[in-house]
Parts: C-alpha cells; structure tokens; sequence
C-alpha cells in the first residue's frame, strides 16, 4: 500500500446554487516519483436554485487508510523483489474518473510516468500514449460515484523512501536556545533487493541499483547551528553541510547505500536562537515551529511523535495546531538543574506528507523570575560547599585534645603578632628619618621635637606590646622568647642609633659640625644601622 | 590535555577492541543495574555456549563508570552514558598523576614527587592506554596500583592499622579492575620477605603486612570473577607463605624475649622439624586427593597462562599459538621502550641507585618495585604499564636530586658576592662553577623539554586513532575518513534479523557485539581455544568443508576484513596464518600450516601461492570479484593489472571465485569489510518450495525455548 497527496485545486467555482455538475474535470496524475499526485481541476456549475455553500470532495472508499493530505492511491512495485542489476516496476492502481458526489459532464486524465518504459496500461476509451504521458478522455456525462480501474505498470526508479517513524523534541530554553533533535527509521518501501550485494558492480556501473538511496537532502532552518547527524555507533561521517542565504542544507548519506528493503536510523539534531521563534508579551509566552519540518523532498512519514519541552515552571499551556492531531498526556522531563521537571507537551500523527510542514503554536504563561532558580541553585549549592568547609577548618571535631598541637598554633599565632609589631616599630624609624630629612630643610625645630616625642611615645607602647608577648610566648615554654629577646636587644641599639643621627642633625643645623663631618657620621650611622636592621630581619626570618 | 587528541579529531567514541565489551556491559549496568549485571548471562557471545559474563570479567571498570553516571544523573546532568566511558580514562590518569606525586613523596621528597607526577601525565607508555576513548581496565587499575602502593608505604612507615585498611580497600578496588592485581599481591609480600632478609623487622612491619594480607584477602574473594582463587592458585601462595614466615618471626621474636637462649634453641630446632613435617603432609594430602592437580588446571585459560608467560618470554610462544598471535604478547623491542619512555628510559637506573644508596624501608620497596616491573616489561610489550610509574618515580628522583645539588647550590652561593663584594678572586672562581653548572642544569632542561615533545609527538601520533574509523590525508592536506568498519556494522545492525549469528575472527568478536548488536561465535575474551580453533579451520578449509562446520555453528553471516583495495595491512589475509595455527593446534588432521605455504616456504597470495591457500574460504572471500577490479583510483599507473592486492603488492592468483553456499551479503565502501550470507540447504534446493516458509522458522522457535529452559 503506498500513501499519496493530492493538492486539490479548485478551479472556477460556482456556488449560486443546489444540484451541483460538474462541467468539466482535468485530472493530471503524476506517477513519476513514490508519491501519486493527482492534481484535480473543477468547473462547477449549480443547476438547482438555492445558493451553495460547500460542496463535497469524496475519496474512493479503498482509498481511504491510505489518505495523507486529501487523497490517496495505490502504488506498488511488481515483481516485488528484484536483484541489484534490475529495475524497479511499478503497479499502479487508480480510477479513470474524478470519483465524485455529482455527475460530471466531461473530463480528461492526463498520467504523467517517471519513465518512457510502460510494460501494461488499461486501455479505456483508446488512450494516448506520448513518451511519458498516457492521455485518457475525454469522458462524456459520467454518473455520480463512478467507478473503473485504471492500471498502470511502468518502470519507476525513484526510490521508495519512507519514514517509519520520526520522533521530534523541541526543547525550549529562555536563555536563548531552542533544540531540536529528530531521530528517524527510514526505510526503502519499494521492490525488495533480491540476492547479492555486489559492492563491485556498485561501484562500476553506473546502472547498478539504480533504484538505491545514496543520499538526499534535509532543509533546516536558516539560523540552524551546531548541526549534528549521527547513530547509536557514533558521527555519521558521511555527510555534508551547506549553509545557504535562506536555508541550511545537509546532504545526508546513510552509512550504506539503502537498496529496497533495507532500513536505517539517524538522529539528526540542531540550535535555533529562540528570538526568532519565541513571542512573549509579559508573562505570556508563544512557540511558533514547524510541527515537523523537511527531511527529504515529497517525503512520507507512517507515524509522527512531537515532544515539545517547555521550560521549567510553564502553566496554562494550550497547543494550536493546523490540522487534527492527537495528544497524548503531558510528561515531565529533566534536565540540568531541574528540580520539579519541565513538562513535556507530547502529540502523534500517522501518514504525515510533504504538506503538514506547518506551524504549530504553544501558548503558556511562565513567571520570568523563576529564570532566576537555577543560577540560584548553583550559587545555593556552591555556598553550602564552602560553608560546611569553612566549618569544618573552623571547627575542632577531635575526639582526644592533642596537647602539644595546641601550643604550637598559640606561639605560632603570637610570633604572627610580633612580627607585625616588629615591622611596625622599624617603620617608626622610617618615619623618623623622613621627619629629620625635613628638618634639615625647613629647620624646624619644633616639629622636630615633636616628631621625636611621638616616636618616643609610639616607640614605648610597642615595645611594651612586644615584651609581653615575648613574656606569654616564655609562659608557653616556646625557645622563641629568646630570640624576641633578642630582636629587643638589637632595637634599643638601632632606636639609639636613630637618636644620634637626629642629634647630629640637630647639632648641623646649629652649626656645631661641619657639613663633611656630618655626612661621614652620618654614613657610618646608616651603614650601622642597616646592620642592625638585617641582623632584625634575620632574626625575623628565623621565627 | 593531549589525551583528548582523538576526541578532537575524530569524536567522542569508544576505541580499539576491548573498550567495545566494556562499554557495552557498561550500557548493560546503567539499563539493568547492578544485580542484573553481576547475573548476566550473555547469550550473544560464543554461540552457541554464551557466556556469564557477571563472572567472568574485572567489574571495577564498569561499576566505576556506572556510578559516575548514576550520581550525574541523579542530579539531572544528562550525560550519556558513553561520555561517561569516553573520559574516564583521562579522568582517571589525572588521580594517578596525584598518587604518583604522593607515593614519590612519601620515597623521597616533594620536589620528586612533583616531577613524578609531570612524568606520568604525559609519559606515552601510560598514555597509551589512557587516552580517551580507551575504555579498558588498565586505565584505572594503574591508579589503583599506585595508590595501593602509596597506602602501602605510608602503613608501612607508620605501622598504623588506618592506612592498611585503606591499603587495602584501595587493593580490593585493584582486584575488582584489572587482573593485575597478582603484581600487588607477589609485590608486597616480596618487600616483607626482603626486609626480613635485611635485618629491617619491624612491629610497624608486623602490623601492616597481617592486617593487610587478612582483610585484602577477604576483600579480594569478594570479586566473583576471582573467588576462591587467592587461597588456591599458586600466584597467591607466595603471599600466603609471607605471612606465616611473617608471624613465626614474629613469634620468635617474643620467645627470645621470654626464654634462655638455651631452651630457645631446642624450641627453635623443635619447631622448624615440625613445621617442616605439616608442609610434607599437607603436599601428601594434597596430591593425594588431587587437589593439586585442580590448582593447576582448575581455572580458565587465559589469565593462567598470561600469567605463566609473564614468568618467562618463550613459554607461551611455544605452547599457545592463540597468545602468541596476540602483538601486546610479544617481547619488548629497545625501540619501544625508548618510544614509550624516552629520556626516562636512560635516567630511571640513577634514580634506582640514589635509593639504594640512601636506603630505607620504603625505598627498598621502590627498588624491588623497579626491578621485577623492568623484568615483566621486557617480556611482554603490554606490560610495559606497569613499568611506566615506577620510571616515572625513580627518573623524578635523579632528576630532582641533580637539580637539588646545582641549583641549590646556586641560591646559596648567590648571597655571598652580594654581601662582599670585594672579593674579585672569589667570585671569577664561582663564575666558572657558573657556567658549569648552568650549562648541566641547561643540559637537563634540554632533555626534558625534548621529552616532552616526543610525548606530545608520540601521543597525537600513535596514540590517538579510534582504529574503528580510519583516517587518510590526500595530497592537499585535506582528510578522508574511512568510516568502513561503521557502515558494515550498522548495515548488520539494521538490515538482518535480530538473532542471526555472525562467524568472524575472534579480533571482532566485541565490537560486532558492541557496535552491530549480533551474536557472534568468537571474540576477544578467547577463553575457549577450541571454539576458536573450530572457528579457524573454517577459515582455512575449502568451501564445502566450511560449510559443513558452519552449518554446525548455525552460522548466518561471515564477516571478514579485506584491506587489498586500500592497503590497510591489519587485515585477515595478514592474519590467517594464525588461523591456520590455531586450528592445526586442535585439528592437526585436517589442517596443516606447511600445505598454505609454497614448496620454498613462502607465504604467497598470487599465482605462486599454494592452491590449498588458493582455495581456502578466507581466501575466497577475500578476493571475490576482486580479479576484476581494475585499479582505477591509482590514475597515475595504468599497469597495474587487475585484481592488483595493495595490501601485499601483488596481483592475485585466482581471480575465479566463485560460490556455491555463500553469497555476497554486503561490502563496505572501501571493500575493507565484506560481509557474506550462509546460504541455507533449503535454498538450495529451489524446487522445494514448501519447506522454505515453515522450518526455519519452527527451527528457530524451538532453538530459543531450548535455549530459554536452559538457563532459567
């Protein structure tokens, strides 16, 4: 059995009136791909009195299972199985006349085939046969709901691609990103391959499988990224990307040529910035997609899955769709930093055609600063890591006391101490030399003086500090008081030497030394000093 | 980093051969859980026998991966499960790269450790098996290994019964990983047993090695696949002889304490006589009752006899082809060590001599480490992994302990013409040892940066293809990838019935398993040599012979690898000789190796070649339709005649094949697969055609419910 499309198109319609004729019908039936399309034109005139306001289109009742988009017909290869080398017949099975409701004054039938090779037709009305159109017609005054088979054998190598089954999840996420991922069956619903595969004459004819799939097309989205196209085994590495100005195509290749028979499966998956696809007017929200979108041209899909997965936290979903479709009850889904999960809108379809590329709109209400949870969740998250780590370094979970480890982290913290102190009071002297330097300058000897007391008064309250420290650490039993000891020892002779270069410069100012004798001192002072100050330092370093 | 070469270039995928079983029963453990995984029975495996596959492989790979995808999961990270498997090798090498650094710490000084742990995060012996994407056992038990060995030294140090039970639950995680584990288990025991000898008993020593050997043992027979054996199989009875030699020390010990040295000396004589006795009767017993003949045949062949081969380099060259054929089984060449281990193959025995020099408990450990690891290596190529830490740790040491000596020295001497400058003589002096020891230390800098450009080299050359897909370089730079092994496998998995049977060399045994989802008669777990025999001489018989044996096996589909169209050298064609030994190893009447080489002894594929060779099933299948295909990509050379084999350079000698039973299923791209169908007898007989509807199918019905009563 083999689905198909008919476009209705509809010519001069008159709808004045009851007792509708058609005057006259064009059919074209066009066989020469794995879709029948039967193209219908109508002229209809209104012989009763009231006005029309519909007429009725009706289909064959063998037909109808196998109506896709409005219409059907029967299409199957004869022989069903054929080797690689042959080619692929095709039966096909129709109606000479436009099966309808209301009597028809005249029609034609015009079947277009894919091929010259025609090895039977029915032979109504003395059709014509010119290359690939056989011509039936035209037929005079036909009954309502007239029936008479039209069968066609002819050769057809196009290839007999079906979808079996196409699931396709739509997730969408505020932060921007829609994505898109269809896993597919495929399936090659024409004459069976019979025998062996021979790689050889594959290869080197160019007739060989003529019926085979190697690859086909799929149009995405023009703003499709990240495009990826592969198995359960991994990357299909056969394939290839073009991006063009309004569409990006992939040529997918199946890992193998797909002879009849044979089937694969794929997932094709890709990023859509969600600008373009999602409408938001305060809280409420609209997805407008594609329900199912393009894979390969005049492409059939036996059973259709939609998912469309909605943001966490989304209420007052409703779906519009274009055409009837069934819902299933929605599921739940989660993904990262999902705590309640993100419904799951979930719809089928069977015999889905070309023509079902159309929009589906979901409409829901989402409350945007729930956008804010899962940012809040890490930063929740990652407080908690460091706060039950700040407490646990803080925080003594011994069960015995280790005694001497206690000491060690008293004296270590108390030495922190004195060098703080330490590094302060040589600061002091630094800040002293500064003041003497500008006194020298400004001869200023009362902000001398004043600069000597409060390094003198700063100096003590140190150094008292230091000395009680240096008295807990000798409490604790630490050799290191010695050492404080020292450091003291070494201060009080730089905290002199400092007093004798302010004397000196003192006596400079006065005019007691000469300016050469001054600096000599002066050297020998600082050289001093320096040595005190490293021999401090060294001290220092070895607390 | 440069472990991710193959996921870059190629993708996310599952290496090699045996990271395809073990993705595949990983896949198992995340779908079906834990239990259901330790009861597997895989009935796609060595058809028709199956195989139970919860006990017999290491499930600390699977569990590993299996629990790191059930915690992301559970907090809704969706990641695959074959990500998972993908990077937890990488992974992985970084916490050896850590115990490394502590073990080497804990032999000789932060600074070592630190390099040791450079060592090892880019040293190609160990990146070979941890690149991502190779998915195998060895890529956590080196980190079980050396973080084994750390707690080990630090229990030993410290004679703290903490750290030996962390020993060994970090030993019981080796166990259930990697059937390596017997190298901790003789390694440990032999340290003991040499620091008894040394004179370097210790309580510390008493402590560490009965705690560990009593709870690691426990711990150890946890593991299925293991189970009795520790207190079984002669691998372990070193360890168990350890211990007793350990507690009659010790016990000795506290006698002498408590006794005259006179009534000491009867005790001892007493005591030896006896003990003496117990093991002679306990040996009578034991062959009495057979017991030892069960040691020694009891378990399955492969670890046994790797193991045995482990102990000297020519017993499995002589006594099983099947290891022999395997090219990890071979002896190590100089050049691969000098490949896997560069510079560090030269500077590991100075740090061996610094530890002996300067020796202590652990070090001793080191050095016993160092020694039976270099002796494993040299007979095996795959154990050079086990090597790799070890010189990793001891080069560290050499390498740190130069730089300690000159460039300490350096910052020492640096202070001293700062502070007097005065001293010209002084400082010419120190100038020279300058340049001296900058231009060594400058030498040293050399060396390792060289080293580190071979690894980078080594790794993004030899290390980082897939093997399943393959990939070539045109002219112009731009890369073909050869996706063949994929394509065959996913037309198997799509385009046949679920349950077919698929005959192939044991080598594709797992990933037709894996990537094809068939049941396959051999493959890599090669613990039946019969079946694989079986599976040979079909290989090597004549058609009608073949066919017989396949039809025997159920066989659906025969899959082999032919490389003659693009010269892809690892193809069956190479390998059939091995086939041929195999199954003249269990066929000795049917099969003989001398009737598939030519009169002069050669191995030849064209004319020349011996007809048995000629019209063998492997050959035949190889070559069909071959003879007709003329070299028409190689534009350049119009002379190659047709059937002109790439592989071997040669053009074939029997370019009319035809077949009877078989028929051409399918044939990938680049020929590198082809598939073949087994024609089946009712087929054959075209004129029946009542049978061919109904008996396969009651055929197969009753197979399953046979099947299904079996193992319920």
């Amino acid at each position: 059995a083999w689905q198909s499309g008919v476009g209705g198109h509809l010519g001069g319609l008159s709808v004045s009136a009851g007792g509708l004729v058609n005057e006259e019908v064009k059919r074209t039936v066009d066989l020469s791909t794995h879709l029948a399309k039967i193209t219908t034109e109508l002229v209809l005139s209104n012989q009763g009195h009231s006005a029309v306001q519909s007429f009725i289109l009706s289909v064959e009742p063998d037909l109808a299972p196998h109506l896709a988009y409005i219409g059907a017909s029967v299409k199957l290869p004869f022989p069903t199985h054929i080797t690689q080398a042959e080619r692929q017949l095709v039966v096909f099975q129709g109606n000479h006349y436009l099966y309808s409701p209301y009597p028809t004054r005249s029609q034609t039938t015009r079947v277009r085939l894919a091929s010259k090779t025609v090895e039977t037709y029915t032979k109504l009305g003395n059709p014509s046969k010119n290359d690939e159109i056989i011509e039936y017609g035209p037929f005079r005054d036909v009954p309502p709901y007239s029936e008479d088979t039209m069968k066609i054998h002819y050769e057809n190598n196009t290839p007999f691609l079906t979808i079996g089954s196409l699931t396709r999840t739509i997730e969408v996420s505020h932060w921007g990103n829609i994505a898109v991922e269809e896993t597919i069956d495929l399936r090659h619903t024409g004459a069976v391959l019979r025998g062996a595969f021979s790689r050889y004459d594959y290869q080197r004819q160019s007739d060989s499988g003529i019926s085979s799939i190697k690859s086909f097309k799929t149009i995405l989205p023009a703003s499709a990224q990240d495009v990826y196209y592969r198995d359960e085994i991994g990357n299909i590495s056969t394939s290839h990307l073009q991006v063009l100005d309004d569409s990006v195509e992939v040529e997918v290749r199946p890992r193998f040529p797909l002879f009849g028979g044979w089937k694969t499966h794929y997932v094709i998956g890709y990023n859509l910035p969600s600008y373009e696809y999602l409408y938001t007017l305060g809280d409420q929200y609209a997805l407008k997609m594609r329900l199912v979108d393009h894979v390969y041209d005049d492409q059939v899909i036996d059973s259709l899955t939609v998912k469309i997965i909605l943001p966490e936290g989304a209420r007052n979903i409703h779906m519009d769709t274009p055409y009837k479709i069934d819902r299933l009850p929605n599921q739940l889904h989660y993904t990262y930093l999902d705590t309640f999960g993100r419904p799951v809108l979930v719809v089928t379809k069977d015999n889905l055609v070309e023509h079902h590329i159309q929009d589906v709109v979901v409409h829901y209400n989402f409350n945007k600063i729930l956008m804010l949870q899962e940012p809040l969740l890490v930063v929740g998250a990652f407080y908690i890591l460091f706060f039950t780590v700040i407490i646990y370094v803080r925080l003594d979970f011994a069960i015995t006391k280790d005694p001497a480890a206690e000491v060690r982290m008293k004296v270590a913290s108390i030495t922190e101490q004195v060098l703080t102190l330490v590094n302060k009071r040589l600061g002091l002297y630094r800040h002293m030399d500064e003041v003497v330097n500008r006194y020298k300058q400004s001869r200023d000897t009362g902000a001398l003086n004043s600069g000597r007391k409060t390094l003198e008064a700063d100096h003590r309250t140190l150094t008292n500090e230091i000395s009680s420290l240096q008295a807990r650490l000798k409490a604790e039993g630490s050799d290191l008081a010695e050492k404080v000891g020292e450091v003291q020892k070494v201060d009080s002779q730089v905290k002199e030497l400092v007093c004798r270069s302010c004397q000196e410069a003192e006596r400079l100012v006065a005019g007691k030394v000469k300016k050469e004798a001054y600096i000599e001192n002066e050297k020998n002072l600082s050289s001093k000093r320096q040595e005190f100050v490293g021999r401090i330092d060294s001290l220092l370093d070895a607390l | 980093s440069s472990r991710l070469f193959a996921v870059i270039r190629f993708e996310s995928i599952i290496h090699e051969f045996d990271p395809w079983f073990n993705y595949r029963s990983t896949h198992h453990l995340a779908s079906n859980g834990f239990y259901e995984f330790l009861n597997w029975f895989d009935e796609r495996a060595w058809y028709p026998l199956g195989r139970i596959v919860g006990g017999t492989v290491y499930p600390g790979l699977m569990v590993t991966a299996g629990l790191i995808h059930y915690v992301l999961n559970l907090l809704h990270v969706t990641v695959h499960i074959r990500d998972v498997c993908v990077f937890l090798a990488p992974v992985f090498s970084g916490l050896t790269s850590i115990s490394t650094f502590l073990l080497t710490r804990e032999l000789w000084n932060q600074g070592a450790g630190l390099l040791a742990a450079c060592f090892i995060a880019i040293v190609p012996g160990y990146i070979s098996r941890s690149v991502a994407g190779s998915f195998d056992n060895e890529g956590i038990a080196i980190f079980a290994l050396q973080f084994t060995y750390y707690l080990w030294v630090k229990s030993v140090k410290t004679g703290s019964v903490f750290w030996t039970i962390g020993c060994c639950i970090s030993y019981f995680y080796m166990v259930s990983a990697w059937g390596g584990y017997v190298f901790i288990i003789n390694l440990i025991p032999l340290h003991v047993f040499v620091l008894l000898l040394m004179q370097r008993y210790s309580r510390r020593v008493y402590i560490a090695y009965s705690t560990f050997y009593i709870v690691g043992l426990v711990l150890s027979m946890q593991v299925p696949f293991v189970g009795f054996q520790p207190i079984r199989t002669s691998e372990h009875m070193a360890a168990a002889g350890v211990f007793a030699l350990l507690q009659a020390y010790a016990f000795l010990l506290y006698l002498k304490d408590r006794l005259t040295k006179q009534e000491f000396q009867t005790l001892f004589f007493l005591g030896v006589s006896l003990a003496a006795g117990v093991v002679f009767l306990t040996v009578i017993y034991l062959t009495y009752t057979g017991e030892w003949a069960c040691i020694h045949v009891d378990f399955f062949f492969p670890r046994h006899t790797v193991f045995y081969s482990h102990l000297g380099p020519f017993y499995a060259k002589i006594h099983i082809p099947i290891i022999a054929s395997v090219s990890e089984h071979q002896p190590t060449t100089w050049v691969s060590f000098f490949f896997d281990l560069h510079i560090l193959v030269c500077t590991f025995p100075a740090g061996l001599w610094f530890c002996i020099k300067n020796i202590n408990d652990e070090r001793v450990f080191v050095a016993l480490y160092a020694i039976s690891a270099v002796y494993f290596a040299g007979v095996m190529v795959r154990l050079m992994l086990t090597l790799t830490p070890v010189v990793c740790m001891l080069s560290a040491v050499a390498f740190s302990s130069v730089f300690e000596h000159y460039m300490g020295d350096d910052t020492r001497r640096e202070k001293p013409p700062a502070e007097d400058s005065s001293d010209e003589d002084d400082k010419r002096n120190s100038g020279n040892l300058y340049d001296k020891v900058s231009l060594l230390t400058m030498l040293m800098l050399m060396l390792l940066m060289m080293f580190a450009v071979h690894c980078t080299w080594v790794t993004s050359n030899a290390y980082s293809s897939p093997s399943v897909v393959l990939a070539s370089y045109n002219h112009d730079g731009s890369r073909n990838i050869l996706d063949d092994f994929r394509e065959a496998y996913y037309w198997l998995r799509q385009n046949t019935d679920e349950h077919v049977r698929v005959m192939s060399w044991w080598d594709y045994g797992y990933q037709i398993a894996g990537m094809a989802n068939r049941t396959t008669l051999v493959d890599n777990n090669t613990w039946n040599n019969s079946h694989i025999a079986l599976v040979g001489k079909a290989m090597s018989s004549n058609e009608s012979a073949a066919y017989e044996i396949m039809r025997s096996l159920d066989v659906d589909y025969v899959l082999i690898i032919f490389g003659g169209v693009i010269g892809y050298s690892g193809d069956d064609i190479n390998k059939f000789l091995w086939m041929v030994r195999i199954a003249e190893g269990e066929h000795p009447k049917d099969i003989r190796e001398s009737d598939y080489f030519t009169p002069q002894g050669e191995f030849r594929v064209d004319k020349a070649g011996s007809p048995t060779l000629l019209n063998c099933l492997m050959y035949k299948m190889s070559y069909y339709r071959f003879g007709e295909m003329q070299e028409t990509e190689a534009k350049l050379d119009f002379r190659t005649p047709p059937g002109f084999d790439r592989t071997r350079n040669v053009e074939i000698g029997n370019k009319d094949i035809k077949f009877k039973h078989l028929e051409e299923a399918f044939t990938s791209e680049h020929w590198l697969v082809r598939i073949y169908k087994v024609k089946h007898l009712d087929n054959r007989e075209s004129l029946d055609h009542k049978l061919r509807s109904v008996v396969p199918k009651q055929k197969y019905t009753s197979k399953k419910v046979r099947k299904s009563y079996l193992f319920q």
